[in-house]
């Protein structure tokens, strides 16, 4: 189904909230997602995917243990949202080192966002590789090499990051998204959680009206 | 001999602008959206049509109207309903309405008007594409409405006094822009020139709802009046401008304003760079004074129509009606706008003599008569969110320390453990994901919290970080603590965007929402802010405005201001 990147960007922040992630790190799913889906790519279903897949699970189980080295989570399983911020937040240490390694990251596509990201803190392009697959931005275009398959691979045993890369040919994000029914009903079902039951008081009292608009 | 060096005007501070009380109490001026696009579209010379009015006896059909600018056409489609009176409802749960609209990018084919009638009329419960630029729906005023049709219909003029009382025909109740129920995301229009500025796609389409209505009216009028075998009167030009478009606004826009910090900031940041550089004139000329003073007077009369039935807005009017006599006394001061820096000195004795509804009323006058120094700000009030959005995790905790300090002094001074601190929880209901304010201590929703208490959580940020090294980086800190990724984000962006965080508790037992809507509201360009509750408000945009086929460049500037009657000061 068609959607405004707003409504896929929105509809996610709710679903990774209520799959357990803080605020921030929903913040970071949802523009992640909205990115890939700016770029064709079927982001809302492989969120859904990693959401079901650790669902309020303990963050810890699934962050990097140090930012030093070759990255890996305790789990065995890294979860591209919570290393791909850190990843973020260390753009200035991948510009240092030029290469920053990971192991065994869930839903690898996910991670790319975070490198735009990057790239748009260095002003200058990151690339992402993984088996079969290279990925390059300079965080407002996409250079995009691989099996489809690969792209949408759903354990990556290696992941390297660095800058800078080399742009080979340059793809346009699209103003518009879309993800299938089916996925957009699994985000539905997580955002929901994060929504109040109704009842008569709140109805009442929490939008503060109870005076006539018939007039 | 006094020394004519010019002192120079800062800004003022964030700690003084951002409290919810000032904000509160904002007025609209020459950068207000509804300004900013009536100003372009009489310099552009829009041209404007009705290519569709097709309504039957029962006020039922659709209507188009277009606006068409240098480079490209837009249409308001209005679907007119019968609505039965029980059903008439103000809330986001309302699911049905008098009329309700979609601003079409281009003019619409039979097709489009097709597909869009059965989707607009259901407002959330439908959806529409990119060719939408934004959705909305309007209920009547009643009272209004009645009387304006039974009266034009017998042939009579309606009662001015009942105009003024009201001010409107219709109310919108959610004006939907920025991609909501699938139309275009704001991204898509961003750049054309007439849309750069925020909200100005709403504005538009608020602008052609006014004509909408003023048309419906006499429609329904003429049609009342020819069953009786009578022609119903023509609306008197006069009277039909001094209504403008209604608004009902509840909590739904209140977060907005803490969702969108750098938007938020850009918004302030215009208005207080205006006030800043009006201060900073050396002198005022006899021209500049003359139009103050005419507006001012002119103001007053919006001053004086404003009617609230609500307490907290009732005790503001009589503070501003009082503030009105002293800023008349002021001013009757022989010369006092001919000495040195004139608009610092009235701007000073304002903060010592006014209320905060009188100073912000003011603050927003002495903007009128410089639009060649101070309009160009507008360019700067949309926001590109994407590179404020990454967190700098080389920061060290000891400059977040620093940063919080400054920012969040207020908060980290607050003893959060009070339960009269921390009263209210913002949170969302599944009964069409209306926002709502909730009772934490009685009410269930405290685990849906809404991440909408920026100080709450800066102060528990800072304690978090007590027993961190200063030298470690923010990075090391997140990895270790996500919970905090999204308020050390938001200080972050507030270290580089002095207006960008509202310097007050959000979820006190007495905050007021409504001060957050007003803000709001008042830089769409809207008057007559009306409360119905502390979370819901009544407004009016585009009163005394001239209708679509009216504006140049001669009423395109000051509209807002009513024209006093004959003999008086105009």
């Amino acid at each position: 189904m068609n959607h405004s990147l707003n409504e896929i960007e929105a509809m996610c922040k709710r679903a990774a909230r209520g799959a357990g992630l803080s605020w921030g790190l929903a913040e970071e799913a949802a523009k992640g997602t909205r990115w890939l889906s700016s770029f064709g790519f079927p982001g809302a279903e492989l969120l859904a995917a990693l959401l079901e897949l650790n669902d309020r699970l303990p963050p810890a189980d699934f962050a990097p243990s140090a930012l030093t080295g070759v990255w890996s989570a305790p789990s065995g399983r890294m979860s591209p949202l919570i290393a791909g911020a850190a990843l973020s937040d260390c753009a200035v240490q991948l510009m240092d080192a030029g290469r920053i390694e990971m192991e065994r990251v869930c839903v690898p596509l996910l991670l790319v966002p975070f490198a735009a990201g990057a790239a748009l803190r260095l002003e200058t392009p990151v690339a992402v590789e993984w088996a079969g697959v290279y990925l390059a931005t300079d965080g407002r275009q996409l250079c995009a090499r691989g099996a489809p398959d690969a792209y949408t691979a759903m354990l990556a045993d290696k992941v390297a990051f660095s800058t800078p890369a080399e742009m080979t040919d340059r793809r346009e994000p699209v103003l518009r998204g879309s993800a299938p029914a089916e996925a957009w009903d699994r985000l539905g079902v997580l955002a929901h959680r994060t929504y109040a039951p109704a009842t008569e008081a709140s109805r009442l009292r929490g939008a503060g009206a109870g005076l006539s608009d018939n007039d | 001999m006094e020394t004519t060096a010019q002192t120079s005007i800062s800004l003022r501070d964030p700690a003084q602008v951002m409290r919810l009380s000032r904000l509160g109490s904002l007025h609209q001026c020459r950068l207000s959206f509804m300004r900013i696009l009536t100003r372009r579209m009489a310099r552009e010379n829009w041209s404007f049509s009705r290519p569709k009015f097709d309504i039957d006896e029962n006020g039922v059909g659709v209507a188009v109207f277009s606006a068409t600018g240098p480079a490209r056409t837009y249409s308001l489609i209005a679907f007119a309903h019968d609505l039965p009176p029980e059903m008439r409802s103000d809330r986001v749960i309302a699911t049905a309405w008098d009329a309700t609209f979609a601003l079409f990018d281009g003019v619409p084919t039979d097709e489009d008007i097709e597909r869009l009638s059965k989707n607009v009329p259901y407002q959330e419960a439908g959806r529409v594409s990119e060719r939408e630029i934004s959705v909305s729906r309007a209920n009547r005023s009643v009272r209004l409405w009645e009387h304006v049709v039974s009266a034009l219909s017998e042939g009579r003029q309606p009662d001015a006094t009942q105009l003024d009382a009201v001010g409107y025909l219709m109310r919108t109740t959610a004006v939907y822009g920025s991609g909501k129920l699938g139309a275009a995301d704001r991204e898509m229009i961003a750049e054309r020139p007439e849309f750069q500025v925020p909200f100005q796609a709403e504005m538009l389409s608020v602008f052609l709802t006014r004509w909408f209505v003023r048309d419906l009216v006499q429609h329904m009028a003429d049609l009342r009046a020819k069953a009786a075998g009578r022609a119903a009167a023509q609306l008197d030009p006069e009277l039909a401008r001094s209504l403008g478009i209604g608004n009902s606004t509840g909590l739904g826009m209140a977060p907005f304003l803490l969702n969108h910090p750098v938007l938020f900031n850009n918004w302030i940041s215009a208005r207080e760079d205006a006030i800043r550089i009006v201060r900073s004139l050396d002198s005022a000329s006899e021209d500049e004074i003359a139009l103050f003073l005419r507006l001012l007077q002119r103001s007053k009369r919006n001053v004086a129509l404003w009617q609230s039935e609500h307490e907290i807005q009732v005790r503001k009017l009589a503070g501003l009606r009082n503030d009105l006599e002293q800023i008349d006394a002021y001013l009757s001061t022989p010369q006092v706008l001919a000495g040195p820096q004139p608009w610092d000195q009235m701007h000073r004795w304002a903060e010592e003599a006014l209320s905060l509804e009188g100073q912000e009323w003011l603050a927003s006058m002495m903007l009128e008569p410089y639009g060649s120094l101070i309009d160009d700000l507008s360019d700067g009030m949309a926001a590109d969110n994407t590179p404020t959005f990454r967190i700098a995790g080389a920061m060290t905790i000891e400059e977040l320390r620093g940063l919080l300090t400054r920012i969040y002094e207020w908060a980290i001074g607050t003893d959060w453990q009070k339960r009269e601190n921390r009263a209210r929880a913002w949170y969302v209901s599944e009964e069409k994901l209306e926002p709502r304010l909730g009772e934490r201590f009685e009410e269930p929703v405290e685990e849906y919290e809404q991440p909408l208490a920026p100080g709450r959580d800066a102060a528990a940020l800072f304690n978090a970080l007590a027993h961190w090294q200063g030298e470690i980086r923010v990075a090391e800190f997140l990895l270790r603590h996500p919970e905090y990724r999204h308020t050390v984000r938001r200080a972050q962006i507030a270290g580089r965007a002095p207006y960008a965080e509202i310097r007050d508790n959000t979820i006190s037992h007495d905050v007021l929402p409504i001060d957050m809507l007003r803000c709001k509201l008042a830089f769409f360009g809207a008057t007559q802010f009306d409360p119905r509750s502390d979370r819901w408000v009544r407004i009016c945009m585009y009163g005394n405005a001239p209708y679509p086929q009216e504006l140049s460049q001669e009423n395109a500037e000051f509209w807002v201001y009513p024209r006093l009657e004959e003999g008086a000061l105009a």
